[in-house]
């Protein structure tokens, strides 16, 4: 009984054709349909020749810059180290300078000390 | 299988490279399912072709996309049935909209009833959208409850229920209006 119902209803519900021409009057909507693309494949540029010298050149050209760079950081450092040896040296016979004259120094009053002077009081006396 | 049908995998690589002959083709094959769906759940003819026109329009822009002739009648059928049920939650004015006269005016089969037929479809008119897309694809489409819940994206189990409720409703309404007897009730 169910089954019948069923069916009442797929009788009714029968699919139905569209109006005519309805295939026509779609195509007639239809937009321009881009055509498959023809692949042409690029030709590849080949590079102009060049030559060995040009070729060589900039790589030749950094390393002379990076040797000449390299040479004279060398120099540069043993420049400073040899002005920084001779500040030391300078310096060191300053010092030496400086100790001999403190050295005298206090030799002079070393013997001032061990023989002092004649007493002014003797010398008064004297002349009395 | 028809020829046609048999020839459909070439059709449709012909229509993919722009051959309006093979895409002709393509639509005459399955025009009736998709502006069907479009009349039973529109009741509308006009809008109906409307939307028939623009799902085959989308057919022909998504060519590349379909798979192969069992794909394009499931997209085909997928997108008449959403499209008609955006179209109904959009426009108010298809609701309870009568049947158009003069539609399938054939001459009725001995166990046809041309007023039970037009009362079912007067009722299958008022169920709620997607109740009557499950209803359209079940019983015009024959398609079963998983292919609908595939082509709706709903549940199996909301399928099963749409139908059952909607067969019991309008078999309620069916004897209300003593078109049925209560016997033929489950």
């Amino acid at each position: 009984m169910n089954e019948e119902f069923e069916n009442r209803l797929r009788r009714a519900m029968r699919p139905v054709n569209p109006p005519e021409g309805f295939a026509e009057r779609v195509l007639r909507g239809l937009p321009e349909r881009a055509a498959p693309a023809n692949v042409v494949p690029l030709r590849i540029a080949r590079p102009a020749p060049v030559s060995a010298w040009r070729r060589f050149s900039a790589p030749a050209a950094l390393a002379a810059s990076l040797l000449i760079a390299v040479f004279a950081g060398q120099h540069v450092a043993t420049r400073q180290a040899e002005r920084e040896e001779q500040a030391g040296l300078a310096a060191s016979r300053e010092l030496m300078q400086a100790l001999r004259v403190t050295s005298q120094k206090l030799d002079l009053a070393f013997e001032a000390v061990q023989h002092p002077a004649p007493q002014p009081a003797a010398e008064e006396e004297n002349r009395s | 299988m028809d020829s046609a049908q048999a020839d459909t995998p070439s059709l449709l690589a012909r229509a993919r490279r722009g051959d309006q002959a093979a895409f002709a083709a393509l639509i005459r094959m399955h025009q009736a399912s998709v502006f069907s769906i479009g009349y039973r759940m529109l009741n509308r003819r006009d809008a109906a072709e409307d939307l028939a026109q623009d799902v085959f329009l989308q057919l022909y822009r998504k060519l590349d996309d379909i798979e192969s002739v069992e794909h394009m009648g499931f997209w085909l059928r997928r997108v008449a049935s959403n499209l008609a049920i955006d179209w109904l939650r959009r426009a108010a004015w298809t609701r309870g909209a009568p049947l158009e006269e003069g539609v399938e005016i054939a001459a009725p089969q001995p166990d046809e009833d041309p007023l039970m037929d037009r009362e079912l479809l007067r009722l299958l008119g008022e169920l709620a959208p997607a109740a009557r897309a499950v209803m359209v694809l079940r019983y015009q489409e024959d398609r079963d409850v998983a292919e609908i819940a595939a082509t709706l994206d709903m549940p199996v189990n909301t399928v099963k229920s749409h139908i059952k409720r909607s067969l019991t409703a309008m078999r309620g309404k069916m004897i209300g209006a003593q078109l049925v007897t209560a016997e033929e009730l489950p």
